[in-house]
């Protein structure tokens, strides 16, 4: 049975692969060809910090002052998305509205088209597909609006999460707790999403964590059959099968709550084990929140804080103000000591973004774009990560 | 504090116990963390064989693997050559790793598993290779999709993967060991040595004292020794003055007693001549006789040298010369022979004894020959038994048993006296001239 946050996860983050796919082999190409405005910027480009002070150009004509979220679909990570723009618009004066696309490829493509029709200012896009999108992108974007995707391109601003933090906060969060608290002697077990190469990664930054740890045996690098709760629990079943004493185990939360079941099942949970995943789960969340659960960590990402800064985005694009090209977000790795604190901060995105200091904890802002000069939209596959 | 040999002998023999304790604990941990080398090298020639072999598994179903892949991308069966052996040697080092690996519960569920991985991963590479020959390209394809074959080695990688680090912990674990028992046999053979070192420096240090205080004490007594040799010296050479001077003092003490005694003697004679009456007289000569007899005693000790003893046959001789001179002058007349054996008295006995012969002499002089003259014969001889024997004896008229004694009876009195000090035993004889005899003992001399 397909699982909630393993679909949330490739929908996410798995975009981007699909595009970089499209582009290695020509078909998105082909699709851009057939339109008549700029491709924007194809070949990879290394984007220097946003300028908070660029020069102010003009507003797009013509535009109504409304911020659209086309949402692929209502789970709890883009409902954060959702408040977060709606905050924002509320707080610059736009008028927001939300387009549902059901997870309906075809359904997305239409609002995207309807939404240029409307002549609606800012567009945020949670893609469905994002190769059959990306032309209706590209036509909304030279109508003058401002276009957010989450994650592929093209976007005038396109939001990232990158895939090599977000593992090594987790990981760095293990290597701690294996120092501190371990007394640096670890067994670790990493359960890797191999289906999704894009998501390599995070791995590879989870074992450079661990790799100057001395005391600490990887005893098993390995991906569940199927990337869910029920995978993660079989899998673990057979490894602790080849290794009785698990210490430390990291992968996707769902695969990792599917562990924890399995320790408990063979009776090899501890309160001293470091469990932590990737995706910020509720269940991983509630077992981070008894205290004494092995479950220790979950790397998540802000998304009413990247939500309400691409809405203050999109009220200065529509005044003619520049606005980054691309914004990382930033991975928490959510603890008990933390994890109160995080759940104020995404309850009130404008405080954050408001203050600088906690703005710059979450969201990392690259390049400036304008209306004037939206002919420099991203249109590859970008990563702050991208050597 | 001077050391005592008791302490040097104990202490020494403690030490050396410990010494040897020490000693016996270098062997004994040596022979033991040989033993425990000798279990390390062969838990460790197991582990490396587990290890070897699981390498090896995994090796073979990598072979095996890269083999099926390149024929079923290619289709070329050059791919196919190292299939075939590499299958079978995954089946051998399975079948090594059962032989190998401990029987317990556990390691059987592991080896079950590997077991089935092994066989299914086989199972599907042959699956494909076959698709490939029969050329059922979609079918192979679909198979590859399903991603089987990869989870298959993933799991086949987990578990060889989990067997390689139990090895290579169980060779890290045996060789820390092994650094552990070396570095535990170093710091008991520094600390062994270091105990045998102390103890032949407390031995020597202990010993080196001990003779130092011997030495020491030798010269102590060789230098008390010296000054105790010194000291009697000149004690001796004290003493021997002391004795001289003694002597004198005691030589002019008795050359003046002699001398006194003389005059008192010359006293009473001179009294003697002034008395009218004869009993009177003969009284003052008897008395000036018995002083005589004992102022000739200490004439004789003055000049003899030895004052402790007397030498009878000097003395009496003296003194019978002395009585037969003066019985001569008085005007009698017998004659006086005497044999006197060379005996030793001492003073006091000598004195006793003198006055006895003094007394019996004169009275034989006075009363045995009245009428003519006659001898009268003295003799002191050495008897049996540590005894001496003393006759004055005569040829005059004799004594009858019941005769009245002759003059006042005081020279009687005296000699019964005398030979009661003596403890002598007197025996008269009168049938035929007169015969006293006195028996008495010889007190040593030093007595």
């Amino acid at each position: 049975m397909p699982n909630p946050g393993v679909q949330r996860t490739q929908r996410e983050l798995g975009a981007a692969a699909a595009v970089l796919c499209v582009v290695l082999f020509g078909y998105y190409g082909a699709a851009v060809g057939a339109e008549d405005g700029p491709p924007g910027l194809t070949v990879p480009t290394v984007l220097p910090a946003f300028d908070r002070d660029a020069a102010t150009c003009t507003g797009p004509p013509g535009l109504e002052k409304v911020l659209a979220f086309a949402q692929d679909n209502e789970r709890e990570f883009m409902q954060g998305v959702r408040r977060g723009l709606a905050a924002a618009a509320e707080d610059r004066g736009l008028a927001f509205r939300v387009e549902l696309a059901g997870n309906d490829a075809t359904r997305m493509n239409q609002l995207i088209d309807a939404l240029r029709d409307e002549k609606v200012g800012a567009v945020v896009a949670s893609p469905v597909d994002p190769i059959s999108l990306a032309p209706h992108l590209q036509k909304l974007i030279w109508s003058g609006a401002l276009v957010g995707t989450i994650v592929p391109p093209p976007a005038t601003l396109l939001l990232n999460a990158p895939q090599y933090l977000t593992g090594k906060v987790l990981g760095d969060a293990a290597a701690d707790y294996i120092r501190t608290r371990l007394g640096g002697q670890a067994k670790v077990v990493l359960l890797t999403h191999d289906s999704l190469q894009f998501l390599a990664p995070r791995f590879v930054a989870m074992r450079d964590a661990l790799r100057d740890i001395p005391g600490v045996t990887i005893v098993a690098d390995i991906s569940p059959t199927t990337v869910n709760k029920q995978g993660g629990l079989a899998m673990m079943r057979t490894i602790l099968l080849a290794q009785p004493k698990v210490d430390v185990v990291l992968g996707a939360d769902t695969v990792v709550l599917g562990a924890l079941a399995a320790l408990r099942e063979a009776g090899a949970a501890r309160p001293d084990q470091f469990l932590g995943g990737i995706d910020g789960e509720p269940e991983a969340v509630a077992e981070i929140k008894k205290g004494d659960s092995p479950y220790k960590a979950s790397v998540s990402l802000a998304s009413p804080v990247f939500g309400y800064a691409m809405g203050q985005f999109a009220a200065d694009w529509l005044d003619g103000r520049s606005v980054p090209q691309a914004m990382d977000i930033l991975p928490k790795a959510l603890t008990l000591a933390n994890i109160a604190q995080y759940e104020a901060d995404v309850a009130d995105p404008a405080a954050v973004f408001r203050e600088a200091a906690r703005r710059d904890a979450y969201l990392r802002m690259y390049g400036n774009i304008c209306y004037d000069t939206r002919e420099r939209y991203i249109n590859f596959p970008w990563s702050s990560e991208t050597k | 504090m001077p050391i005592s040999a008791h302490f040097v002998i104990r202490s020494t023999v403690g030490l050396l116990t410990l010494g040897f304790v020490a000693l016996f604990g270098i062997v004994g941990m040596t022979s033991w963390l040989n033993e425990r080398a000798n279990l390390n090298f062969d838990d460790v020639i197991a582990a490396r064989d587990i290890r070897s072999a699981a390498v090896e598994l995994r090796d073979a179903l990598r072979t095996a693997e890269s083999s099926q892949r390149g024929y079923v991308f290619t289709g070329n069966e050059i791919y196919l050559a190292p299939y075939d052996a590499a299958k079978v040697q995954a089946q051998r080092q399975l079948a090594a790793l059962k032989r190998l690996l401990p029987a317990d519960p556990t390691t059987a569920r592991v080896l079950g598993r590997l077991d089935i991985i092994a066989t299914d991963k086989i199972s599907e590479m042959d699956q494909t290779i076959q698709l490939k020959k029969d050329r059922r390209d979609a079918d192979t394809l679909a198979l590859f999709r399903s991603n089987r074959g990869k989870a298959l080695m993933d799991e086949a990688n987990l578990f060889l993967t989990s067997l390689v680090q139990s090895a290579d912990e169980r060779l890290i674990s045996d060789v820390g060991e092994q650094r552990s028992n070396a570095a535990m046999l170093r710091w008991a053979s520094i600390l062994g040595g270091a105990v045998i070192v102390l103890v032949v420096a407390i031995v020597v240090v202990t010993v080196t004292r001990y003779t130092r205080e011997i030495r020491h004490a030798r010269d102590e007594v060789r230098d008390l020794n010296a000054s105790l040799e010194e000291r009697v010296k000149r004690r001796t050479a004290e003493l021997d003055s002391a004795r001289n001077r003694a002597e004198v003092l005691l030589a002019e003490v008795n050359h003046r007693v002699a001398n006194s005694l003389t005059l008192v003697a010359s006293l009473v004679k001179l009294q003697s001549k002034a008395v009218s009456e004869q009993a009177a007289k003969d009284a003052l000569a008897e008395t000036e006789g018995r002083i005589y007899a004992i102022s000739l005693l200490h004439h004789r000790l003055y000049s003899s040298g030895d004052p402790r003893s007397v030498a009878l046959d000097e003395y009496l001789s003296r003194l019978l010369d002395h009585i037969e001179t003066s019985m001569h002058a008085e005007g009698h007349t017998a004659s006086l022979r005497y044999e006197i054996a060379p005996l030793q008295l001492p003073t006091d006995a000598a004195i006793n004894l003198g006055v006895v012969v003094s007394e019996w002499v004169t009275n034989a002089f006075k009363y045995a020959y009245p009428e003519h003259p006659g001898e009268v014969r003295v003799s002191l001889l050495a008897m049996p038994d540590g005894c001496a024997k003393l006759c004055v004896e005569d040829d005059g008229i004799g004594r009858p048993a019941d005769a009245v004694a002759k003059g006042t009876g005081l020279g009687t009195r005296i000699v019964s006296a005398m030979a009661a000090t003596m403890k002598g035993h007197i025996e008269y004889a009168g049938e035929s001239g007169t015969s006293a005899c006195m028996m008495f003992a010889l007190p040593p001399v030093n007595a």
